[in-house]
């Protein structure tokens, strides 16, 4: 995974409790209360009305016949909706019709959704041969069209009432949340959280209302308003057919009336609109709450809309303010990333992941860029490559490749520099290939975007590739999924050196995948390099790996380069007390891990705080530490650390501040 | 390795008949559920009628033979299998002596041409849509344009065939409102019918694809979202490729996978959808000609054409299911797709 981007996560924060009553609840949903607000205003007309108007007016057929509403021409006061062609009201027949309608969806939804609640659980949870079964029958009974099985048991057996139809439609309700239910459930178990109520003992019914019905609660509740508008929708079928219930008034029995009594061709409009217009508002209304759901439930598309948002609001171009540093002179830098600064602009704030990145990549050199998980450093990654995800961007500062700025270039500029010139290893290559197509198609496809070659040289130089790293030449045909972790990543190896880059990022290349593959990756990696004279960035963790592969190394902490030096120095004395730190924390060379040495962040990244970022948790703190932020100077040979520690002038300049 | 399993495609056939079982045998099973003898009751209304069909008598035997009153609800429910087997449904009541299968294989084209063609376009249409929609790289002038085409998204099919009827049909007219074609062409393979046809199957069309394709866009635009967020969408920008072939190779290839899931699991929903179209638009398809018989107590023209329904959907579903391995090299792999 190597999109650090994914500030929104599922995984970490599980919905705990119903969520309802704080005010930037995901619940404030502008399409899901609209709707809401849509169906409960139908929902009154229908209660309210029998106290305001007479409904038995809905049956008698008393009225003068085919009076249009009171505001045309010929309206009657006392119908101020008009009457049809037996002489009935239609504002009573509204009135009785509506909520009709409306229970015989909610009864039919309702069923549905208990039923597909028991049984999704047992799918999802019990698993084997009762998932087997119950997910076959309900993917088959899905694709059943309902409403002909509906109209063929509707006209043998006569629906005197709308519970009758309810639990007849309630047949065709249950395989949707069944679906559904059973996925989430399968989802949500993978979950640390539930696995850790598993683990400390809690029933299999706690976990499911504890810990598994508040986080799919959103789902829950599209699946059911979805269920209602269809079983309304299946209701109104059969009535329209003149199929339903015919002695109380319902919405599609009106229709019916209408369109078998030629009520469009002799212009009653007033008899067979108003119960369209209805039941369009209520479809509406449900469709309404069930895409603000939708939204509820699924942050990335919350994300997404909101990330164009303010996208615009931010502007789309980076100011680039930055004076050259005169660097001109160090002709060995392949790449240059000067002052780099990189905001997520969350509707919480704006986080700032890089803050004043500088560094320089040399000739053939590896350089680690190292640090915990959230330090910034996959961050810095995606903006050496352009590609910073939405709410994030570069907000100032320059990626230099040769005479150009990467984060000047744009369109096509930007794509023929692409790959050609700057090349990525990503992240474990879990994902990192596409699923649908066979290996040679990718392959082809980064060195086609740059190249017009012929199919035969193509061909051969795909295996080529995949020979420089070690891989038979059948993997050319396989899809991703047929790969090991191990041979994925060799494939990204050997896609990222098609076009014989100047500069490879490689972004954690070896995590996710065990020791012994790790080390072979790791060989592939270095041979490659050798051979090609390439320069490469290194994203990692874990200190061990890093201390045997790369040439320079680079320590990063929220946001900041805190000390850059040759491996060697950097082992031997570092400077910095986080990258001392670090180093302490190595169990030992052989036996590496992930860097955990601390508790983390100390402080919040939206505010960091003047001073040094690291003074909460140095031992070394002093009074300027917490007043000006040290600069990242050279303190020895090729060596540079950015603390005050190795500064001897800095109480002066302390004392110089306060004369 | 790739492609069609045996296993899978056994699977899925099982699938596809316990399908048409499930459909066939809620059709048998439920009126017989219900208070008071269906089967009976309805030889009574027939015989009520009876006066007026030639070879009544004739037709009350055949019609108690065929259904056994007295025998047992298995060998009942054996017979109406087997007779669901060889397509064998007996004759139309109210059209007697023509077969209930003739009437129903009359009706039958015009459903699949006008269903093709709305759920063709409607999912095509849709799913460009949705791709758009939930693309970082659409133009913003398209970007606020597209959510304008979801505008009828939630009216169902029907209720908007009113609309067009009075607001195209009667009120513009432009267009004919209801049947297949006119009486006064000649149906056969000429210009003029043809032309007829078509102009009398753009109202229902219309009235399906605008209401159902809004459906397909939010669930591609979902769904595309997601693809944005993976790992090969960013590796191919990384690649320096150009954004067309980003969209369509790494976006819209991977994201319309469950999409045609959708379609296949929500056909039924779809077929049901259009036997009210074609009851607003007196459209001479299956959806009418199950209505007429149901009206007209043509009880076998109605078991035949129920069934038959839920067999095409049944085996449009069994072919889209065939067709997925091909395009997702993943499906024999994972067993629990869908
Ligand atoms: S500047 Fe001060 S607080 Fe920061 S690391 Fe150095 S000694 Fe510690």
């Amino acid at each position: 995974m190597a999109v650090g981007q994914r500030t929104v996560d599922e995984e970490t924060t599980p919905a705990r409790g119903w969520g309802l009553n704080t005010w930037d609840s995901p619940w404030l949903n502008f399409k899901f209360l609209l709707g809401v607000a849509i169906v409960l205003l139908i929902l009154l007309f229908g209660l309210v009305g029998p106290l305001f108007w007479d409904t038995d007016l809905a049956y008698t057929g008393a009225g003068p016949l085919n009076k249009p509403p009171v505001w045309a021409e010929g309206g009657l006061p006392e119908h101020p909706l008009g009457t049809e062609s037996n002489g009935r009201d239609m504002l009573a027949q509204l009135i009785l019709a509506t909520p009709s309608s409306l229970k015989v969806g909610f009864l039919a939804a309702i069923i549905g959704m208990g039923v597909g609640m028991v049984l999704g659980s047992i799918a999802g949870y019990v698993g084997g041969w009762w998932d087997h079964v119950i997910r076959t029958i309900s993917d088959s009974a899905i694709t059943i069209p309902a409403l002909v099985v509906l109209v063929v048991i509707a006209s043998y057996v006569q629906m005197t009432d709308t519970t009758a139809m309810a639990l007849i439609l309630a047949l065709f309700a249950w395989p949707g949340p069944t679906r559904l239910v059973r996925s989430q459930v399968l989802t949500l178990r993978e979950r640390s959280y539930v696995r850790m109520a598993h683990l400390s003992g809690a029933s299999a019914l706690e976990i499911m209302f504890v810990e598994m019905l508040p986080n799919m609660l959103p789902w829950l509740a599209a699946s059911l308003t979805g269920g209602i508008s269809a079983a309304i929708l299946g209701a109104t079928g059969l009535e329209v057919l003149g199929l339903g219930p015919t002695r109380v008034p319902s919405l599609g029995l009106i229709i019916n009336q209408a369109t078998t009594n030629a009520a469009l061709v002799r212009g009653l409009v007033w008899w067979w609109l108003p119960p369209i217009i209805i039941l369009m508002v209520i479809f509406v209304g449900f469709f309404l709450m069930t895409i603000g759901l939708d939204e509820i439930a699924n942050p990335r598309i919350r994300q997404f809309s909101s990330s164009r948002r303010e996208r615009t609001a931010a502007g789309e171009l980076p100011a680039v303010g930055l004076v050259d540093d005169g660097a001109g002179g160090e002709e060995d830098a392949a790449l240059k990333v000067n002052d780099l600064h990189v905001h997520y602009f969350t509707p919480r704030g704006e986080v700032i992941a890089a803050n004043g990145v500088n560094f320089k990549l040399r000739k053939g050199e590896i350089l680690g860029l190292v640090g915990e998980s959230g330090c910034g450093k996959t961050t810095v990654a995606m903006a050496i490559l352009q590609v910073v995800q939405p709410p994030g961007r570069i907000v100032q500062g320059e990626v230099r490749i040769e005479d150009r700025d990467l984060v000047s270039l744009s369109g096509k500029a930007l794509r023929q520099v692409r790959w050609r010139d700057l090349a990525l290893v990503p992240q474990g290559a879990m994902n990192s290939l596409n699923p649908v197509t066979p290996i040679r198609e990718q392959i082809a496809d980064a060195i086609l975007a740059h190249e017009s070659i012929g199919r035969v040289e193509l061909e051969q130089r795909i295996l080529g590739l995949l020979n420089d790293v070690g891989l038979p030449e059948r993997v050319i045909s396989m899809f991703p999924h047929e790969l090991s972790g191990g041979m994925k990543q060799r494939v990204c190896i050997a896609m990222s050196i098609a076009l014989n880059p100047q500069v490879i990022i490689a972004d954690e290349p070896t995590s996710a995948l065990d020791v012994v593959v790790q080390r072979v990756v790791a060989q592939t990696l270095l041979e490659v390099k050798e051979r090609l004279g390439v320069s490469m960035v290194m994203i990692g963790h874990d200190m061990g790996l890093q201390a045997q592969l790369v040439d320079r190394i680079a320590v990063m902490y929220a946001g900041n380069l805190v000390e850059v030096a040759p491996v060697e120095s950097a082992f031997a004395e570092p400077l910095h007390p986080y990258t001392q730190l670090l180093i302490e924390s190595i169990p030992s060379i052989k036996e590496r891990k992930p860097l955990n040495v601390t508790e983390g962040l100390t402080h919040d990244l939206r505010d960091p705080p003047p001073g040094c970022i690291f003074q909460f948790r140095c031992k070394h703190v002093e009074q300027i530490c917490r007043e000006r932020r040290p600069a990242l100077v050279e303190r020895d040979k090729d060596h540079l650390a950015a603390c005050w520690l190795y500064e001897p002038d800095r109480h002066s300049l302390i004392e110089l501040e306060e004369a | 390795m790739r492609g069609l399993t045996k296993e899978y495609v056994l699977q899925r056939f099982l699938m596809y008949l316990l399908t048409i079982w499930m459909g066939t045998t809620l059709i048998f099973v439920i009126p017989r559920l219900a208070p008071g003898d269906p089967v009976s009751e309805m030889v009574g209304r027939l015989s009520l009628d009876a006066g007026y069909i030639e070879n009544a008598d004739k037709l009350i035997a055949s019609w108690k033979a065929r259904f056994g009153l007295d025998a047992p609800i298995h060998i009942q429910y054996l017979r109406y299998w087997g007779n669901v087997f060889r397509l064998n449904f007996g004759y139309s009541l109210s059209h007697f002596p023509t077969e209930a299968w003739s009437m129903v294989s009359k009706a039958l084209p015009w459903s699949l041409g006008l269903l093709t063609v709305a759920t063709v376009l409607s999912f095509s249409i849709g799913v460009t849509i949705g791709s758009l929609m939930g693309w970082r790289r659409t133009p913003r002038l398209l970007q606020m344009f597209l959510p304008s085409t979801l505008t009828f998204t939630a009216i169902p099919y029907f209720m908007f065939g009113i609309m067009l009827i009075y607001l195209v049909a009667f009120e513009l007219d432009w267009l004919p409102a209801t049947g297949a074609y006119s009486r006064r062409v000649d149906p056969g393979w000429n210009l003029p019918f043809i032309k007829n046809v078509l102009s009398h199957a753009i109202l229902p069309v219309v009235s399906i694809v605008l209401t159902s394709m809004g459906g397909w866009a939010l669930g591609m635009r979902g769904l595309m979202i997601s693809v944005n967020n993976e790992d090969y969408f960013l590796l191919a920008q990384v690649k320096g490729l150009s954004p067309a072939r980003i969209f369509f190779r790494y976006g819209v290839r991977n994201a319309i996978l469950p999409a045609l899931t959708a379609l296949a699991l929500g056909l039924g929903g779809l077929i049901s959808g259009s036997i009210l179209v074609e009851f607003i638009f007196a459209y001479p398809g299956t959806g009418y000609t199950l209505y007429q018989s149901i009206i007209s107590q043509d009880y076998t023209v109605t078991q035949a054409i129920a069934n038959l329904i839920i067999m095409v959907t049944a085996t449009s579903v069994f072919l889209l299911d065939l067709l997925y391995p091909f395009i997702d090299p993943r499906i024999t792999y994972k067993r629990n797709m869908r």
